[in-house]
């Protein structure tokens, strides 16, 4: 089979400068140019080899710094490898920084031509293609007003239609699918899966072990630039999330077991894991950690971060004695904004209604790095929660419900004339 | 199907019609930029330097008088040529650092990013010409065929100013004061160009240092086709070009290396 991309044994390197290289004549001129000598090189991408089939999909895995954009960026053309190849066949498209190359006070129109064509358009396919590039990001009204009365998301739609107007061969995504709003995020995918199944290889990348399982047919993970595994999305991703939990089991530092302000004992990699960079001092459960069914519940967290975090995220799971998971949340799914948090503070998710069974449940809450590299500080089944409820149930779930019995008038009727 | 290494990978970009298409649409854009919010529009291009023309009127005929004949014409046709080099290339300086989103883009032609500054620059020139030639008229000059060196010149002023500024912009990303300081450095070579005082109050003895601006040479070219009615210095015109035939290719891929860096290492 051709494919519309290969790479085989990439390598590119980078080097890293001093933290006072001068940045301006003056301070060239000062500092007698001792400093301009890179201190060190290091690889940003080693020995990198993989395929993409026309249709097929390649989801790149790995935290941040991992090399997944500069391998992106090698692959549509920026920059050059040290060493070994990239061959890419057709048209590239990209969708990185939508709508960045927007000018606000150029009009929707006069933007849609100059974007079109420096994806490589000529101008005559722009006017061709232009009508249908409105169209679908539905801004037919406002396409002759300046692109600074947009909405963000009107602007993203419009970069995002120009793009997949250019009709590439090869896609380049970058992370876009985590923004936008949701009816938007599934006309871009679907889309993807249109120009996917006319033959355009797409290479996406992502953080998210679950997305690339759900979207890619195959999967790359890098770490610090190396390939660790190559192959079936639901292995690589796997792979991936076992990985994240014995880096948390290494960072998890040593330290005598403790108690939480309401007496709950933490022992360290029993059931207490993360770096501990940030802490959480105390959970309540409110109003009590025994409630009837159908009850509301608060769960509150009070948590310690000595240095300022950079947007960590908080998640609360639910789940019976057998480990069977009731609700799994997060801060960064549900989209709550979180900026940098330093020193002492709590955070409280508010349940309305707990509509679970009758039963012992543990409450495990935690608190992960921005990118779900690794845990700051998890509690694993250390908080229960006792649900009551006047009738037993075999089930999960314990809504409110009741039963509607009709009884039949005939036989009323019937003893009537008796 | 044409199989492309990462070398060659940038070769289907270099379609002529496309590049055409390309530098069009980001000219138009330049133009439009630039105007979009002023009341006056276009006639900028126009106002500004007869402005700066009736300032130096007042001071060289007025206050301290130079005695040039058909001096209006002599500055006139020094500072279109001027401005010309001076906003392109200023503004093709910072090109790289503006044009991030663009670097970005697959295979976009980086190194088209000065021709669209420089070419918008040209697109000025020639519509503050008819106003040149309203005032060499007026001024009595008799306008001969050797006026149609013309493009001759402004190609070659366009290769000269692409070529400093494929070098100056790569020098912008490693220290980001280049753009600044060249501000001050244009500034100081407009008065060791010969735009608003005769060339001939030059001494002698200072004219091999001063005769090194190629600047120098090609705004008495201008002159000397529009104005004098004589062929331009052929030779100085022919050291420029060799200059700059061996300029460009070496800013061309000092800027493409620089370019690229740009956008990796951010």
């Amino acid at each position: 089979m051709r494919h519309a991309i290969t790479v085989s044994n990439l390598s590119k390197g980078f080097k890293r400068y001093h933290t006072g290289k001068p940045t301006t004549f003056m301070e060239a001129m000062l500092s007698g140019l001792r400093q301009m000598q890179p201190i060190e090189q290091f690889w940003a991408l080693q020995d990198v080899s993989f395929n993409v089939a026309p249709g097929e999909m390649l989801g790149i895995i790995g935290h941040n710094g991992a090399g997944k954009s500069t391998l992106l960026q090698l692959i549509g053309g920026v920059g050059y490898p040290d060493k070994g190849k990239i061959q890419v066949r057709g048209r590239v498209g990209a969708l990185l920084d939508l709508g960045a190359g927007f000018h606000g006070d150029l009009t929707g129109r006069e933007n849609v031509l100059v974007t079109a064509i420096v994806a490589g358009l000529t101008e005559s396919e722009v006017k061709q293609r232009f009508d249908s590039i409105v169209e679908f990001a539905e801004l037919k009204q406002f396409i002759d007003s300046p692109v600074r009365t947009y909405s963000t998301g009107m602007q993203m739609r419009l970069a995002f239609s120009v793009a997949v107007h250019t009709c590439p061969k090869v896609l380049l995504v970058d992370e876009f699918l985590s923004v936008g709003d949701l009816s938007f995020q599934a006309k871009c995918l679907q889309r993807i899966a249109e120009l996917k199944e006319k033959g355009c290889a797409i290479v996406l990348i992502s953080h998210s072990a679950e997305q690339i399982q759900e979207l890619c047919d195959r999967a790359l993970w890098l770490r610090q630039g190396q390939v660790v595994a190559y192959g079936e999305p639901e292995v690589v991703a796997g792979q991936y999330i076992s990985e994240m939990r014995s880096q948390t089991q290494q960072r998890t530092p040593n330290r005598p077991a403790q108690l939480t302000d309401s007496g709950a004992e933490l022992r360290i990699n029993e059931n207490r894991f993360g770096s501990l960079e940030m802490e959480i001092t105390n959970v309540k459960l409110l109003p009590l950690d025994t409630i009837e069914s159908g009850e509301s519940l608060c769960v509150e967290i009070e948590y310690n971060a000595p240095q300022a975090i950079k947007s960590p995220i908080f998640s609360i799971a639910i789940s019976q004695e057998d480990g069977q998971t009731c609700l799994d949340i997060n801060t960064l799914d549900m989209q709550v904004p979180m900026t940098i948090v330093q020193g002492k503070g709590n955070l409280k998710l508010q349940i309305e209604r707990l509509d679970l069974k009758q039963g012992n449940y543990f409450v495990d809450v935690g608190i992960y790095e921005k990118d779900w590299a690794y845990a700051y500080d998890f509690h694993w089944h250390t908080y229960l929660l006792t649900v009551n409820s006047s009738y037993s149930n075999k089930g999960i779930l314990a809504p409110p419900m009741r039963w509607e019995i009709n009884t039949l008038p005939v036989l009323r009727d019937l003893s009537m004339i008796n | 199907m044409v199989t492309r290494s990462a070398d060659s990978g940038l070769q289907h970009r270099w379609r002529l019609p496309y590049l055409w298409d390309l530098l069009r649409s980001l000219v138009d854009r330049d133009m439009k930029l630039t105007y979009k919010r002023s009341v006056l529009g276009v006639a900028w291009t126009l106002i500004n330097p007869l402005l700066q023309l009736l300032v130096f009127a007042f001071v060289f005929q007025i206050v301290l008088p130079v005695k040039i004949p058909q001096y209006a014409s002599y500055v006139f046709a020094g500072l279109l040529s001027w401005n010309w080099f001076q906003t392109a290339l200023y503004q093709a300086t910072g090109v790289i650092i503006s044009s991030r989103s663009l670097i970005r883009q697959p295979r976009f032609p980086v190194a088209i990013l000065p021709i669209v500054t420089v070419t918008t620059g040209l697109i000025h020139f020639m519509l503050a010409l008819p106003i040149l030639i309203a005032f060499l008229l007026i001024d009595g000059i008799q306008l001969t065929p050797v006026i149609l060196f013309l493009p001759i010149l402004q190609l070659l002023q366009f290769a000269f100013t692409v070529s400093c500024a494929y070098f100056l912009a790569a020098l912008n990303v490693t220290f980001r004061d280049t753009q600044h300081t060249l501000g001050v450095i244009l500034q100081l070579f407009f008065y060791l160009t010969p735009i608003f005082y005769d060339l001939k109050a030059i001494p002698k003895e200072y004219w091999y240092i001063y005769a090194l601006n190629p600047m120098v040479h090609i705004v008495t070219s201008y002159r000397q086709i529009l104005m004098w009615g004589v062929p331009p210095d052929w030779m100085a015109i022919a050291i420029i070009a060799g200059f700059t035939a061996i300029l460009w290719p070496l800013g061309y891929w000092l800027f493409k290396r620089q370019s690229h860096r740009f956008v990796e290492e951010l």
